[in-house]
Parts: C-alpha cells; structure tokens; sequence
C-alpha cells in the first residue's frame, strides 16, 4: 500500500468502530469522552476540558424498538437511532451529552435524553435564531457559559480561558485543512472515492482534532504531489443534513457519480466557518453561530443556500446536486422547495434522495441515483 | 435486427421485441413480477410469439425493479429513463409522463427532444400506486381490473384519504359497514389516487402532451380523476403497460448503432 492508502485506510478504520477509536483514547488518556449531538456543538469547551468530543450521528441499520416509547412514527431516523442507541447502551463510553435545541425534533431528543438516558448527564444548549442581533450573540454567550459549567463538573476542574482559545486555535486548524482537503479531493477525483471521503470526514468525530488534522495534511500533502484528474463520470454535489451510508455511496460509485463538494450537515457545514477571534473565548465560539450561512437550521430570510450550493456546484465543474433529504427532517424538507428552484435556475440538474438510517432497503435509491446519473 | 427490450416490475415481467428500432415485433405481459417465474415465462412467451430465437436477438436490456438480478442482457437501465424513451416514441409530442406501477409512482419531465429533464418518484409508501388498488379491491372484493368500469356509475364520490393506504382501508370499511354504495367508494379511491399522483406531478411540472402509463393506466377511472385533478387531458397509449419495456428494447438498438 501507498502513503495514501494507509492513511486513507487509518481514518476508514476510525469512522467504521468509532467505539474502538473512543475506547483507544479512554485508555491511552485515562480522560474522559462527552457526546456532542447535531448539529452544532461547541466542541472547543469539551476539548478545552482535556476531553474527546465525539459526535452522535445515530447510525445505519438500527433497529428501533426502545425508542418508540419515546418519539412518534414521523420523527427523522437520525435523532430515532440516537435514542435508540443511547437506550441500549451503546453509548455508555460517554461522561455527558450535549444535545442543541436546533429544532423541535432536536429539543425533543434533548428532553428525552434527560428523562431516560440517567447515566449519560444531558447538557442543555438553545441556539438563538435571532443570531446576528448583539442581542443574540449575548444570549448565546450565557448558554455557553452554562455548557462551561457542566462541562467542569464532568472533568473536575475550571476550564481556562487560555485553554478555550487553544481550541480555538486548533479546531480552526483543522476546519482550514479538512476545506483544503475538499477542495483537492475535487481535483484528485480518481484517487478519493466517495466512500474514502466520508470516511476521512467522518473520522474526525471520533478523534482529538490535532491528531485529525495531523493525518488529513498528510493526505493533502499527498494529493498535492499527484497532477490534476479528470473523471470519467459525471461530477456532483451533495446537500442534506446527513449522507455517510456506504452503500448509497457505492451507488453513487457504481453510477459513476463522484461527489466534488458537499453541503451536508454532518461534513463540510462542520468545517466551513472558521471561529472568529474576539475579546472573549464564548464571545468567540457564540460569534460563529452568527456568521454560519447556508444551513437550514441557522435562519436565514435571504434563503442563500440554494445559491451557495449552485456556486459550488459551478466551483468545482459539477453537473449536477444530490439532495440527501433526512426523512421526517421539517427544518430540511422547509429548505427543500426553494433549494431545489435555485439549483434549476442555476441550470442544474437535481436529484433528491431520501435518507432512512432505520431502512435497510435501498432500492428506490438505486433508481433514482440511476436514472440522474442516465439523465447528466 | 432484432432487440429486445425486458421489464420486470413488482407484480409484472413486460417484453417488446423490436425490429431495426422502429417496428414492434411481438409484446408480451406476464402477471408475475420480479423474484418469480415471469421474468423466463415473459421471455419465452415473446420468442414463441415471434418464432424467433434469442440468439436472433442482437441485444437485450433490461429494466424494472428486478433489473439488477436479471442476468442475461447486454445493460441494465432505470425504468424512468426507458418509460420516457418508450413514451417519446410512441407519442412524439409528450411533455410529462405520469407512470403509475404496482409500488412506484414517478413523474417524468421530457424535453423536446424527448429527453428526461426531470423526475419525482412517491417516497416509500404504498398511497396512491397500484398495491393500494390491490387492497382495496380485496377489500370491496371485487377484481381490481373491474374498478374503472364500476367507478363510472358513480353519482356521489365519497371522500378518501391519500395519506395512507391503512387509514384508507379502515375508511373503506366503515363506509361499507354504513352501506355506501360500491361504485361511489370506488370513484372515492380513485379521487384519493388521483390527488396524491396529482400533488407529485405538480412538482416536477404539467407540460402538454400528458400521458399516462403504467398498470393503472388501464384503469379508466384513475385516468378521469387524473384530468379532474389536473384540468388537463391525458392520453393514455394503447401500450401503456409496456412502454418500459419498449424504451428498453430502443435503448437496446441505439446501444448496437454507437
């Protein structure tokens, strides 16, 4: 194997047993891991403690059982399988769990969490949607401050403000070098596949940033050596809150569909907006919120995103969008009408596919992915 | 030259023989979908129909929900694409597809051209496609190819949910039980079909010619709901049961004159 390859291969590693890679860092630490739930968290304050922030994303396959108690039929898979997983224990490596009220669904997850998940503390956290008034920013400052609080009683100790801007730092680091990696994945479309990266994306939750960042420059510097590429297949982008199945990835393989540049939730919305530096580490992690543009959770009466996906889309020579609309998702399906115009208007092709963690049949998918891929 | 063209839906295998890509040899239906007998019965129905031998077939592709397993054809393509071709040929001047199958609705958009532009399909959910006929035809016990016929006596349509085929069932039988007649239950569930397909057609845009194809095509009173809901004529081919298989089989000649 190449370099690359072992890299690459590293970093599959870590996003397919994330319990293996958290249980790695328990051990080799002694620390401690706190889960942090879609779709924004401050992951700096759970690093600056000295723990590992790692992400719940729910997961593939799961059966539902204990969670029914909990959610109606029409709730979206992802916060479904979260509660499912963290009522089977699956989550038990976990010291706390922060889970943003983004939405109503999200809140539920959060009230849920509290009621029945005893042994995994839930940590409350309301973003504003009045985000760019001062007033808002204020008040996310006094969230995160309380986010401060509980995270000391999970470590046990004050969590500095040196330290806070130290991750900072870091997280910034890594945000920079995960957009460059996007950026020469689209240009090496031969040599990342769409599985490889959402893997290398994907690992990122489940490591200390530094060390994510450390391995993904290597694969950068890697990419960097190798001429330009051209795809024999169409070029796409993806939008949605969450597309890590490897199977639908591999349709989109075996379609020659090769993703150049994402606007999902769970990928580069993670990684698109630096933390700018204030006079304050919460003024600094609260400002971000404010500057975010292009998500469906984050209010926006101008409903840039369709424009910004179309831009990208043209950015990076793609043919057309791949929505991955989260079922039972309202905060995405509202975005989905006028996402959609904007991306025709921009004289794309588009394509929305609709994503079940729960289901295991993909067969709908398949035609659909299929029959874009005919129709590019 | 011979091509052949295979559809294996859910709950039908369709073939069309073609010849030199403009003349339609032989068709044939089976009643049995993917995972059964039909797709080898549709096949050798076609070549005993035909008095042709495969090996007299210079190509065959192969389409529908069980294109993937099928193994003896030259390329596999998504029943969408090979709906609007099938389509396009038959009626040249089409601007939207409405194809409505035993578990799939889909919407297609053409191009002048005659080329798909844009699609829908219905989410995973049996309202509005021919498995909802299914039930509740069993429910009425009657045969779902009678529903058309005895939907057009109806003088007062009852109302229907779209939402889901369960609920809908569940109001079926209680306007049974109230003693409703069946031809107004009937005209209801075909209104209920016609809004949900509507709604989904919408999305992707009413472009004239309408036509319709697909099993439910067939069904005179689902087409008569469709114009209601729409305010637009559809027309449906005297192949509308076949136009899958019938882009597949073009699809197949244009693959051997690249």
């Amino acid at each position: 194997m190449t370099t690359i390859d072992n890299l690459i291969s590293e970093l599959e590693h870590v996003a397919e047993n994330p319990r293996e890679a958290v249980a790695d860092y328990l051990s080799k630490t002694g620390s401690k891991a706190v889960g942090v739930a879609p779709v924004y968290t401050p992951e700096e304050l759970v690093h600056a403690a000295g723990m590992l922030p790692v992400g719940i994303w729910g997961g593939q396959n799961v059966t539902l059982d204990l969670a029914k108690q909990y959610f109606p039929a029409f709730c979206n898979s992802v916060v479904f399988t979260c509660m499912e997983l963290a009522l089977k224990g699956t989550y038990n490596q976990l010291s706390a769990a922060i889970i943003p009220g983004m939405d109503d669904t999200l809140i539920c997850l959060g009230q849920n969490w509290k009621a029945a998940i005893k042994d995994i503390p839930f940590i409350t956290l309301v973003y504003p949607q009045n985000r760019k008034l001062s007033a808002g920013v204020k008040y996310l400052v006094s969230e995160l401050e309380n986010v401060k609080k509980e995270l000391e009683k999970v470590c046990g100790k004050e969590i500095s403000e040196e330290a806070i801007f130290n991750s900072i730092d870091i997280y910034n680091e890594h945000r920079k070098t995960m957009r460059e990696f996007v950026e020469l994945a689209a240009k090496h479309p031969n040599s990342i596949n769409n599985v490889q990266r959402s893997h290398i994306i994907k690992s990122a939750y489940f490591m200390l940033k530094e060390e994510h960042t450390q391995k993904v420059k290597l694969i950068n510097d890697e990419l960097k050596k190798l001429p330009e590429e051209k795809y024999d297949g169409h070029k796409i982008i993806t939008t949605g809150f969450i597309l890590d199945s490897k199977e639908i990835l591999e349709i989109m393989e075996s379609n020659a569909l090769r993703i150049v540049g994402d606007d999902i939730a769970h990928e580069t919305r993670q990684f698109r907006t630096d933390v700018p530096r204030k006079e304050n580490a919460l003024l600094s992690i609260a400002t971000q919120w404010s500057e975010i543009e292009g998500c469906s959770f984050a209010y926006d009466p101008f409903r840039i995103r369709g424009k910004m996906v179309a831009k990208l889309a043209k950015d990076r020579d793609a043919e057309g969008v791949v929505f991955a609309l989260l079922k039972f998702c309202d905060t995405e399906e509202y975005d989905a009408p006028i996402l959609l115009d904007d991306i025709h208007d921009a004289g794309l092709k588009a394509v929305t596919i609709e994503i079940d963690q729960e289901s295991g049949s993909i067969e709908q998918i398949r035609t659909r992915l299929q029959t874009f891929a005919e129709m590019l | 030259m011979y091509t052949m063209g295979l559809d294996f839906g859910s709950t039908a295998s369709k073939g069309v023989v073609l010849k030199d890509g403009k003349e339609i040899v032989c068709t044939a239906i089976i009643t049995s979908g993917t995972g059964t007998s039909g797709p080898e019965r549709v096949k050798e129905k076609l070549l005993t129909e035909s008095n042709l031998l495969e090996s007299d077939m210079e190509a065959v592709v192969v389409t529908g929900y069980g294109r993937m397993t099928y193994q003896g054809a030259k390329k596999q393509i998504s029943e969408l694409s090979c709906h609007a071709k099938g389509v396009h040929f038959l009626v040249p001047d089409v601007g939207t597809v409405i194809d409505i199958g035993g578990q799939d609705i889909k919407a297609l958009l053409l191009d002048k051209n005659g080329n798909l532009s844009n699609f829908v399909m219905n989410d995973k959910c049996a309202a509005g496609t021919g498995r909802f006929l299914d039930v509740m035809a069993g429910v009425l016990e009657t045969e779902v190819s009678m529903l058309g016929e005895i939907s057009m006596m109806s003088k007062s349509p009852v109302n229907i949910s779209s939402t889901c085929t369960v609920f809908a069932e569940s109001e079926v039988i209680s306007h049974l039980s109230a003693g409703v007649n069946k031809e107004d239950i009937i005209a209801g569930i075909h209104i209920s079909v016609a809004g949900r397909v509507a709604a989904l057609a919408k999305r992707v845009g009413i472009k004239d010619k309408v036509v319709m194809v697909g099993g439910v095509a067939k069904n005179i009173g689902v087409v008569k709901a469709m114009e209601d809901a729409l305010g637009k004529n559809i027309e449906v081919p005297k192949l509308a049961q076949l136009t899958g298989a019938l882009g597949a089989a073009l699809f197949a000649f244009e693959a051997l004159n690249k």
